[in-house]
């Protein structure tokens, strides 16, 4: 297998760049699996390798750890083709990835095929495994699953065709079911997945990272002065008279002190005097009531 | 199904005869999506796009919640449809005391405007109505 591996890049025709991603690959897993073999030729590699420093860097990391660095376009790559399926692509890149770990650990290098080509049916795998393990987040009877998805599928072919969303009609026509069938389809696919308050959105014309939670109201702002309001109602039933009129001169026919002075006949300095005595009965009483 | 010409199955719906349907429910939010269901049910028979259907989901949704506010506890929603061909009109009232003069900028009516041809908020003193219409994109 040494002389297999030493013996450099055939450039039949593949890219170079994944032909020297599989030449790493299968270094990188004679290291993990044959430390020796690799110690032999090891100064051979490093040389080869001489003109591109991360790959080198590569090569002497932790092997397990650099054949899953080195792979991770691969499950991204997987990750892709289950977009739109209503989980999040991070989350898929992350099952993927335990798919990648797996295919790591159990790959037998002396079968001679490619890792990638092991690799990734077992991703694949993983993923598939993770969307039939979660299921639907409202149980759907299996018959309008297998017709959601119908027709989700047959509207794309239809849209792509007539070059506009189709409609029922349309639909029912090619799937070869009632119109009726159509539209209790289209309510469960309501049920597929639910949405968390704190996903964010994915649509980036309203702004990236804004989540369902940010978009819903806050309390009113008056509402709580509402029940400021109500609180302070029976203190102020029962002030004397003459400061109740002050504070309502003051606060809601907004005169100035002097004004109301005159209004009630009594010195500025005195109604100042009593306008914050009042207020600080008010305080007092709120906070010791709270 | 499929060789039937007429848009409502069954009916004889043209252009000088509408449909009428009319669905009365408790003034309930958790009723509301038996409403959007019968709604796009009806859509769904008058030939509007699947994309037309959604857009009517979502204004019927906004319609019934303007209704569902103003409503009288214990009330009932009073829901009146007038299918056309390619046109689906709909009428949610209710009783209610105290009808809050219609907010036109309020983000309910914002939607509701946008996405239905034409849109109405009605209110008499013991009733409060939202009217829409909504067409199918092939008529157009």
């Amino acid at each position: 297998m040494t002389a297999d591996l030493s013996r450099g890049s055939a450039g039949n025709g593949r890219s170079a760049a994944t032909e020297r991603t599989r030449r790493i690959s299968s270094l990188l897993f004679l290291r993990l699996r044959d430390l020796d073999a690799f110690e032999d030729i090891r100064d051979d590699v490093l040389d080869e390798f001489r003109a591109d420093d991360t790959c080198q860097a590569l090569l002497l990391k932790d092997p397990r750890e650099a054949l899953l660095e080195l792979h991770m376009p691969l499950v991204e790559h997987c990750a892709r083709r289950f977009r739109n399926r209503g989980e999040p692509y991070e989350d898929l890149v992350q099952v993927g990835t335990i798919g990648l770990i797996k295919s790591v650990d159990r790959f037998d290098t002396d079968r001679g095929v490619e890792f990638s080509t092991y690799a990734t049916p077992t991703i694949i795998g993983e993923i598939k495994r993770y969307f039939r393990d979660k299921g639907w987040a409202i149980r759907v009877p299996r018959r309008l699953q297998e017709l959601r998805m119908q027709i989700s599928a047959t509207t794309a072919e239809l849209t792509q065709s007539l070059g506009r969303s189709p409609t029922a009609r349309e639909l029912s026509e090619v799937i070869g079911c009632s119109v009726e069938e159509i539209v209790e389809g289209l309510e469960s696919s309501n049920a597929y997945s639910t949405l968390s308050l704190d996903a964010t959105d994915d649509d980036s014309d309203r702004g990236a990272g804004q989540s369902m939670l940010d978009a819903m109201g806050v309390d009113d702002e008056a509402l709580e002065h509402v029940e400021i309001r109500e609180s302070v109602k029976p203190l102020l039933e029962n002030l004397p008279p003459r400061e109740k009129k002050i504070l309502l001169l003051r606060f809601f026919k907004n005169m100035t002190q002097s004004q109301i002075a005159e209004e009630i006949g009594v010195s500025q300095m005195h109604v100042s005097r009593l306008l914050g005595r009042t207020l600080e009965q008010l305080r007092e009483s709120l906070e010791s009531e709270a | 199904m499929p060789e039937t010409s007429s848009p409502v199955s069954g009916g004889t719906a043209t252009a000088g005869d509408p449909t009428e349907v009319e669905l009365r429910l408790p003034a309930d939010g958790a009723y509301a999506s038996v409403l959007r269901t019968l709604t796009a049910g009806l859509a769904a028979r008058l030939d509007f796009t699947m994309d037309d259907i959604e857009d009517l989901r979502i204004a019927v949704s906004e319609a019934a919640a303007m209704v569902l506010d103003e409503a009288d506890e214990g009330a009932v929603l009073d829901c009146r449809f007038r299918l056309t061909p390619g046109e689906l009109m709909l009428t949610i009232s209710t009783d209610s005391q105290t009808p809050t003069p219609p907010d036109y900028e309020s983000f309910g009516w914002q939607v509701l405007a946008t996405l239905a041809a034409e849109a109405a908020i009605d209110t008499a003193p013991g009733s409060y109505a939202v009217r829409l219409t909504v067409r199918s994109s092939l008529e157009s």
